[in-house]
C-alpha cells in the first residue's frame, strides 16, 4: 500500500519500476519507468550496451538495482528474501534467452517437469498440452541434446509457460534465427502469452520484430 | 525429481564420475579382502589353535611344528620315540595325548596315522558312510577327500612317500577305503586318517630315517624297506602328540616337563599363532594405509570431478536458478552426486572384495586345506560403506560451495 502511494498509482499494473539505475564501475545507467498491464506485451529495444539485459535481469529479481523500486504483482522483489524471490520467480516469472540452456542430463519432458518442480506444481497433461501446441510431442522423451536450434527455442518458450506465470521476460529470443525461423519464435511467444493472460517482455536490438509490438520503450532515447 | 537429476548427472558422465567411482571401489576392494583374509585367517587359526594345549613333538622350529601337526601346512621336524612320550597318556593333568604320524600323502592329500579320537575329539567329526578303521591300511577319508578323488567305500589306493612333492609309490601297501566322515568344514576334510599300526608298516625303519627326512628318491632307498618286518615297541616312532589339558595348572607344568628332555619339544598352537599374526598384521597394515592412500586419492578425484562438471554445467545451474531453485536446492543436487558416486563405488568395491575373496579362496583351498569363502561378512563393512557415502557427500560440498556462490546474471550475461 505505501508503495502503491509513492507510486501514486491506484489502477492496479503488473510490473510498476521507478527511477531504476544501475552501475557498472563508474558508469552508470538509468532506466525509464516501467508500468505495464497485466495480459499486456512490450518490446524493449536498444543498442548493445545499453543496458537492455541488465534491465531484465533486474525485472526478473536476478540483479539488484542500484537505486529505485520495482514492483511485480505489488510485490517488492528485493523486499522478499532470496529463498521467497527464487519461488516468487519460479512462480510468477518464466525466462526465454538468446541461447537456450538446460540440463543436458534430462530429457525433454524432464526438462520441463524439472521446471515445474522447482515451483511445487508439477501437472504433466499441461507439459503435452503445450508440447502438442507446439509440434514437439514427438520429442517429448528425446535427449535434449539431440533437438536443433529452434526445437530448443521452442522448448525454451514452453518451459518459460509451463508454471503459468504472470509475466514472461523474453532476451533476445530470434537473434540467433533465421527470418523464418525469427517470425515463428515471435508469433508463438505472443500467441501463447495471450491464450495464458501472461504479459510479454521482449528486449532485443533484432529490428525485424519492430513493428510487431505497439507497446515499445527505445533505451537508446534515455 | 532431485534424486533423478543427480543420478543422470552421474551416469551422463560416465567416464570422469566413472573414474572417482573405479577409484574409491578399488579403494574399498582392497580394504575388504583384506579384512576378510585376515578375519578368516585368524577365526580359522585360532578356532584350530584353541582345539589343542600343546604339541609335543621333535626339536626344532615351535611354529612349524604347531603348523605341520595342526594346521596340516608345513613339513614336520621329525619324529619322535614314542616310548619318550608315555608319560603324557598317564599324567593326571592330560585329558586326552592323541599321537599323530605323518609321511605320506595321496593326491596331495596327508595320510595321518592315529587313532580315532583324533577324529571325534579334536574335529567332532563323525563318519557318514562305512566305518572307522580297525586294521591296519584301512583308512577313513574327510568329505572332500572322497568329493574330489572320486573314492568309495572299498576302493584301494597307494599313499605316495612325502607330501607335497612325492618320492616314491608304497605300491605294496594299497590303503582301502572303509569310512568316509561327513563335512565338517575344517582341515579333516581334506584329510585321509588311518592307523598308526599301518604308518608303522608302511614305514618300518623310521628308527633309522624320520619320514619326511626322505624327501628325495636319492635320499630314501626304497629297496632296502623290509616290508616284511615289524616295528619293535622300543623303535616305534610318531611325529607329534597332541595334548589336552584338564587342570590349569597343566599349562605350567606339561611344557617345561616336555622341553626338559633332550628329544622333545612342546609347542603351544595359542601363542605361536599369536606370534605368527602379529608378524603378519604390519604387512597387512601396509596394505591398508596403501588402500587409504587410493581412497584420498578418489576423494581427491570426486572433487575434481565435480568440480569440472560445475565449470560444464554453469549455464545449466544458472538456468535451474532462473526458474525458481533455490541456492538449498542446487546444493543439495550436487551433495547427491556426491552420495551417488559413494554408493556406487563402495557397493562394487564390496561387491569386487567379496567375488575376489571367492576366487582367492579356491586357492587357498587347495593351497593350506582350509575352507576360506568369499561369502563371508563382516560388520565392519557397512561402517565403510557409510563412511564412503558419508566421505563422498562431503567431498562434494566444495564444489557445492562453488555452484551455491554462482553469480547468475554474470554467468548468463556472458552467454545469452
Amino acid at each position: 500500500m505505501e508503495l502503491a502511494y509513492i507510486f501514486g498509482l491506484n489502477q492496479k499494473k503488473l510490473i510498476r519500476t521507478n527511477n531504476i539505475t544501475v552501475k557498472y564501475g563508474e558508469i552508470e545507467i538509468k532506466f525509464p519507468n516501467i508500468n505495464l498491464d497485466y495480459g499486456g506485451q512490450l518490446l524493449i529495444i536498444g543498442k548493445s550496451g545499453s543496458g537492455k539485459t541488465s534491465l531484465l535481469n533486474i525485472l526478473g529479481g536476478l540483479l539488484s538495482a542500484e537505486s529505485g523500486n520495482i514492483l511485480v504483482n505489488d510485490i517488492d522483489i528485493f523486499s522478499l528474501s532470496n529463498k521467497k524471490r527464487d519461488k516468487f520467480r519460479g512462480q510468477q516469472i518464466g525466462f526465454v534467452f538468446q541461447t537456450p540452456h538446460f540440463i543436458k542430463s534430462l530429457s525433454v519432458n524432464d526438462n520441463l517437469k524439472f521446471s515445474q518442480y522447482m515451483s511445487s506444481k508439477i501437472n504433466q497433461s499441461k507439459i503435452d498440452m503445450l508440447l502438442k501446441k507446439v509440434d514437439l510431442k514427438h520429442l517429448k522423451n528425446a535427449s535434449i541434446q539431440n533437438l536443433s536450434e529452434g526445437e530448443k527455442q521452442r522448448i525454451s518458450i514452453i518451459r518459460a509457460l509451463v508454471n503459468q506465470p504472470s509475466i514472461i521476460f523474453a532476451d533476445e529470443p530470434t537473434s540467433a534465427l533465421d527470418d523464418n525461423s525469427c517470425n515463428n519464435v515471435v508469433d508463438l511467444l505472443t500467441n501463447l502469452s495471450q491464450e495464458n493472460n501472461t504479459t510479454l517482455v521482449i528486449v532485443t536490438h533484432d529490428k525485424r520484430i519492430k513493428d510487431k509490438f505497439p507497446n515499445q520503450i527505445n533505451l537508446n532515447d534515455f | 525429481m532431485i534424486f533423478k537429476l543427480a543420478w543422470r548427472n552421474i551416469i551422463t558422465r560416465p567416464l570422469s564420475s566413472g573414474l572417482s567411482a573405479v577409484l574409491l571401489s578399488s579403494s574399498i576392494m582392497v580394504i575388504v579382502l583384506s579384512m576378510l583374509t585376515m578375519k578368516q585367517m585368524r577365526s580359522k587359526f585360532n578356532e584350530n589353535a584353541n582345539k589343542i594345549d600343546l604339541v609335543v613333538g621333535a626339536k626344532g622350529s615351535r611354529l612349524q611344528s604347531v603348523l605341520c601337526n595342526v594346521f596340516h601346512i608345513d613339513y614336520p621336524n621329525g619324529n619322535i620315540k614314542l616310548n619318550e612320550v608315555d608319560f603324557l597318556f598317564k599324567h593326571p593333568f592330560v585329558k586326552s595325548a592323541i599321537p599323530i604320524s605323518l609321511g605320506d600323502s595321496y593326491k596331495k592329500h596327508r595320510i595321518i596315522g592315529t587313532n580315532p579320537n583324533f577324529i571325534t575329539q579334536i574335529y567332532n567329526g563323525s563318519i557318514s558312510k562305512g566305518n572307522f578303521f580297525n586294521k591296519p591300511l584301512e583308512v577313513v577319508i574327510g568329505a572332500n577327500v572322497a568329493a574330489k578323488l572320486k573314492l568309495d567305500i572299498g576302493d584301494s589306493f597307494s599313499g605316495s612317500h612325502g607330501i607335497e612333492e612325492s618320492t616314491h609309490d608304497h605300491e605294496d601297501f594299497p590303503y582301502r577305503v572303509v569310512g568316509i566322515l561327513s563335512p565338517t568344514g575344517e582341515i579333516i576334510d581334506q584329510l585321509i586318517v588311518t592307523s598308526l599300526e599301518s604308518v608303522w608298516q608302511v614305514h618300518p625303519h623310521n628308527d633309522k630315517k624320520g619320514s619326511f627326512d626322505l624327501k628325495t628318491a636319492e635320499e630314501h632307498d626304497h629297496h632296502s624297506h623290509d616290508h616284511k618286518s615289524e616295528v619293535s615297541e622300543n623303535n616305534k616312532e610318531v611325529t607329534a602328540v597332541l595334548v589336552n589339558y584338564n587342570s590349569p595348572r597343566a599349562k605350567f607344568s606339561i611344557p617345561g616337563i616336555v622341553n626338559q628332555k633332550n628329544a622333545l619339544m612342546g609347542a603351544e598352537p595359542a601363542i605361536e599363532i599369536k606370534q605368527l599374526l602379529d608378524l603378519i598384521e604390519p604387512a597387512v597394515n601396509v596394505i591398508y594405509v596403501l588402500s587409504l592412500f587410493i581412497f584420498g586419492l578418489s576423494l581427491f578425484s570426486i572433487v575434481v570431478t565435480l568440480l569440472n562438471s560445475m565449470k560444464d554445467r554453469k549455464y545449466e545451474i544458472s538456468m535451474m536458478r532462473v526458474g525458481g531453485a533455490s541456492v538449498r536446492l542446487i546444493f543439495i543436487s550436487i551433495i547427491l552426486e556426491g552420495f551417488f558416486i559413494g554408493l556406487l563405488g563402495s557397493v562394487s568395491g564390496l561387491i569386487l572384495g567379496h567375488s575376489i575373496m571367492g576366487i582367492m579362496a579356491r586357492f587357498l583351498n587347495l593351497k593350506y586345506n582350509y575352507q576360506f569363502s568369499g561369502l563371508v561378512f563382516d560388520s565392519l563393512e557397512l561402517v565403510l560403506l557409510f563412511v564412503t557415502i558419508l566421505i563422498g557427500m562431503t567431498a562434494a560440498i566444495f564444489p557445492a560451495i562453488a555452484a551455491y556462490r554462482l553469480d547468475i546474471s554474470k554467468t548468463l550475461k556472458n552467454k545469452t
